[in-house]
């Protein structure tokens, strides 16, 4: 490496982001202004709606033939509050109602003139009107016979009237206990609630806390978003537009080495997701600790020095991964707008584990340590909670140190790669169709088919019971597109769904395989549920949408077993791995594919399991160079659920029957390794 | 001493799963003698370009050897680059830096001694007449202004080899012939010239000597004259077209 010329490029890459107005506009100005913009526009939401507590008059009125009698009490209610003067009730107090006497209340109402009016019904009346809704079966409101009602009605769709109709709801029943106990009193019977027992409640959190936990929930959430959306105006600008430009190419021809541009072009990414961060914390200095702006009332942030260092130390790994995932995006792209198009869905995918710390009941002391991105959320929430898990906070760090360097690498690699950097030689696959224009579609097939799986799930009814859905989704989906697929592009089926016969030895291997990958799995299962519990409802939820009650075991066995590993495998192990065969290494193929099998799997919860399948079938396929083998463990596996499913009580297996499947299991994938026929891959 | 420009049976493969095996450049050998302009001659798609990337170590060649002043292009990539100066119509200039940044940047990256990067730009921006247009950026010059640019970067660190590679496509003519006579000039320099073109009159009018190239292969290579005494043509486009039909009659 040669540090004079990185520096060089790296100080030719910043100038050249800092002349772009559009980098300098998302990745400086909108970050800095963002934060004082959201203190003022939350103090002034919560000035606002202390001014329309207290500033605005609610107008009503009363129809009906005890109206006197409800005109009273209100009046006595508000006089006792005003009198009072205890915080129990200081909220109601607060309100201003003015009663007005419009000709028709129901009029005045949809005009505005009032919020909402009372409605002051016998119980005469109401007993005749319940009879009338009874023929007509609406529900029975709880009343005793004979028991007025005083009815408020108001307009929903109002803010004003929503409000001002609540707390008159609350004042109407606060006049109902005072007046039965006014009542009791006249009968002899002193009795206030509030000499039976008081109620009081005590905040243990300080509002330093509060206000940590608030923040923190979203800070790695914030700060990720304007990582991403600052970084990626750079990223874009700093390869996908210079291939598009063509500087990159001039660049390459110069005797800068392809290293020192990749790790210029990668230290200008970071940085400008450094400098996001940073100006996020000086920032907080100025706004929260120096108090330049107002800040909402009870915002009370505390950060030692020491802490906010901690958070800084988390968010720099935190810059760098982002930085690769966006310069790896921007190196796939031939132009700035493909380059947009990627970006979409890897900004929503990105967020995803950042929501970690919005997520009830999640600690750094779990396994999300493990998750990155996911335990910077956790971790930053608990740091400004003022509740450090030291320990946890390094775990966090070394994690996301690894998965930084692990993604820079890879960064670094694509962008040597001579398809990646020099003007595409394959746009001739446009024109000639066939083999090679699969190669550059089948994701794009993949995508299309998991949109058509997740929007049939969630919109046509017709499909929802468990059979169709599955028919649905094996039939027509897998097996239609890899038809589709086959036939479009006229591909060998032979060939390309990899249906090749192996080495008889492999199929011995695959049968000691099913059972003991099945026991594997579920010690997985196990170890994962001791170091992060799932919580019970959810685990047989989880068996439930597996294994539906009630169907013949026949049935079952072709639904979940059969169809799927037949289906399945030939669209996975057959179109998609040979589609993306020689553009991957086979590390890359065996996660990237087992990876888009979890996600075929259409709830949360089994996206990792079934991705720990694919990954192991992937491997088997690519090891094999046919899909067979796999077919049958894919059964194998499915039927071992079926057939054993709940019966199967894991709390009689202990840690060495898990060891002894855990090594029959290594040794089957050994005897395949060894007896392997593998396709050629990248 | 050997010749400023090697190359022994250089070969480029592409696979395409379409067509299987794609042969860009099919074991080409030639040398380029120093001062002289070189041409390489083709039709589009005749492999000129992937054999200039080879050159420039932008790609890496399937076999074969090729060395620039003595450099390997697969084992010292940074010193063929060091001693060579890169011009195509692909490779463009940075829109945002000015006319005086763009010669001082690739001066510095090309390594170029770092004291006397300030006398260098400043006899460039002389020579090719960019005094009014010195600190303007890029985006603000004409086409014309950006080709003087673009020829005074790829010579920003006085390189000993030069390459072009179809230098005039898109210009028009006056700026055509303007970067001809730039091209002569650098000749008269000493520099040692690798010149690609499908254009036949601008190779007859500089090349020293020319090889036509096609379908990946070099059919023949010699003067202008000894190609004419070959062929018993007088126009390039004839002995352009015969050698082509020859080439293709063999194959």
């Amino acid at each position: 490496m040669n540090w004079e010329l990185i520096r060089l490029l790296f100080l030719h890459e910043a100038r050249m982001l800092v002349r772009a107005r559009r980098t300098v506009v998302m990745a400086i100005v909108l970050p800095a202004i963002i934060m004082p913009l959201m203190l003022y526009a939350q103090k002034y939401s919560a000035d606002r709606r202390e001014r329309l507590l207290t500033g605005t008059i609610y107008r009503y009125a009363i129809t009906g033939e005890f109206a006197d009698r409800v005109r009273l009490l209100i009046d006595q209610t508000r006089k006792s509050l005003s009198d009072a003067q205890d915080d129990e009730f200081g909220r109601l107090r607060q309100f201003r109602f003015v009663e007005t006497a419009p000709a028709d209340v129901r009029a005045s109402l949809a005009k505005h003139e009032i919020q909402f009016y009372i409605e002051t019904i016998t119980g005469g009346e109401a007993d005749k009107s319940r009879n009338e809704a009874s023929n007509t079966q609406e529900a029975e409101p709880r009343r005793l016979r004979g028991v007025p009602v005083i009815n408020v009605v108001y307009s929903g769709d109002r803010i004003a009237s929503d409000v001002a109709h609540s707390r008159m709801l609350e004042l109407l029943r606060l006049a109902r206990q005072r007046d039965s106990l006014a009542l009791l009193a006249g009968r002899g019977v002193a009795a206030d609630a509030k000499d039976i027992f008081a109620v009081e409640d005590a905040n243990v959190a300080t509002a330093g806390q509060i206000t940590g936990s608030l923040v923190g929930r979203f800070l790695t959430l914030f700060l990720v978003m304007m990582m991403l959306t600052g970084g990626a105006v750079a990223a874009m600008d700093i390869i996908a537009g210079e291939k598009e430009r063509g500087t990159l190419e001039t660049l390459l021809t110069s005797a800068a080495g392809r290293q020192e541009i990749v790790a210029a072009k990668q230290l200008a990414i970071t940085s400008v997701a450094l400098v996001i961060t940073l100006l996020q914390g000086l920032n907080f200095f100025l706004y929260v600790r120096l108090k330049v702006v107002a800040l909402p009332k009870n915002f009370e942030l505390q950060l030692p020095t020491g802490m906010a260092l901690a958070l800084l130390l988390l968010f720099i790994p935190l810059a760098a991964t982002i930085g690769s995932v966006l310069l790896m995006i921007s190196a796939y792209a031939k132009t700035y707008k493909e380059a947009q198009m990627y970006f979409f869905p890897v900004y929503l995918i990105s967020l995803v584990p950042s929501l970690a710390s919005v997520m009830p009941g999640i600690s750094l002391r779990s396994a999300i340590a493990l998750v990155p991105v996911a335990n910077v959320s956790v971790a930053a929430r608990e740091i400004l909670m003022g509740r450090p898990d030291v320990m946890m906070i390094g775990i966090t760090f070394a994690v996301m140190s690894i998965t930084a360097a692990y993604l820079m690498r890879a960064s670094a690699r694509l962008l040597s790669r001579e398809d990646i950097i020099v003007p595409a030689h394959f746009e001739a696959a446009e024109f000639l169709g066939g083999a090679a224009l699969f190669q550059k579609r089948v994701l794009r097939w993949f995508a299309l088919m998991w949109v058509v799986t997740f929007a049939v799930a969630l919109n046509v009814p017709v499909l929802a019971t468990f059979r169709r859905q599955l028919l649905f989704n094996e039939i027509v989906v897998m097996m239609g597109a890899t038809v589709l697929i086959l036939k479009v592009y006229r591909l060998n089926p032979i060939e390309m769904l990899s249906l090749r016969p192996v080495r008889p030895v492999v199929w011995i291997a695959i049968l000691f395989a099913i059972p003991s990958s099945y026991l594997t799995t579920l010690g997985v299962f196990q170890l994962v549920n001791t170091v992060m519990p799932a919580p019970q409802q959810l685990l047989e939820r989880f068996a439930e949408d597996v294994i539906p009650k009630g169907m013949p075991t026949w049935q079952l066995l072709l639904y979940i077993a059969l169809l799927p590993a037949v289906c399945e495998e030939l669209a996975f192990r057959g179109i998609l791995l040979n589609g993306l065969r020689r553009k991957l290494r086979p590390a890359g193929l065996i996660l990237g594919i087992g990876l888009i099998f979890g996600l075929f799997h259409v709830m949360l919860y089994r996206i990792a399991p079934t991705a720990v399948l694919g990954i192991i079938l992937t491997a088997i396929a690519l090891m094999t160079g046919s899909v067979l083998p796999g077919m049958l463990l894919h059964a194998g596996n499915n039927a071992m659920g079926v057939v054993l499913g709940n019966d199967l009580n894991l709390y009689v297996l202990r840690w060495w029957h898990f060891l002894a499947a855990f090594t029959i299991f290594g040794l089957s994938l050994f005897i395949i390794y060894r007896n392997r026929t593998p396709l050629p891959t990248r | 001493m050997s010749a400023p420009v090697l190359v022994r049976n250089l070969a480029k493969a592409f696979y395409d799963e379409g067509r299987g095996e794609i042969k860009a450049v099919d074991s080409i050998s030639f040398e380029c003698h120093e001062g002289e302009i070189f041409g390489l001659l083709g039709a589009n798609g005749a492999g000129k370009t992937t054999t200039l990337r080879m050159l420039s170590t932008i790609l890496a060649p399937t076999s074969g050897t090729a060395t620039i002043m003595g450099h390997d292009v697969v084992h010292d990539p940074e010193g063929v680059r060091k001693n060579l100066g890169f011009y195509s119509a692909t490779t463009a200039l940075y829109p945002r830096l000015t006319t005086r940044e763009t010669i001082e940047f690739f001066a510095r990256i090309n390594q170029y001694p770092s004291k006397r990067v300030p006398e260098r730009v400043e006899y460039l921006i002389h020579r090719f007449g960019l005094e009014k247009y010195a600190d303007a950026r890029i985006e603000k010059l004409s086409s014309g202004m950006k080709q003087k640019v673009s020829v005074a970067r790829t010579v920003a660190h006085d390189p000993a080899i030069l390459i072009f590679d179809e230098p005039t496509v898109g210009l028009d003519v006056l700026n055509a012939l303007d970067v001809q006579e730039t091209i002569g000039e650098l000749r008269a320099e000493g520099k040692t010239i690798i010149f690609s073109t499908h254009i036949m009159s601008e190779a007859e009018r500089l090349c020293d000597r020319i090889a036509i190239i096609h379908g990946g292969q070099i059919l023949a290579t010699d003067t202008l004259a000894g190609l004419r005494e070959i062929t018993g043509q007088h126009y390039l486009e004839d002995i352009f077209v015969l050698f082509v039909k020859a080439g293709q009659e063999t194959v």
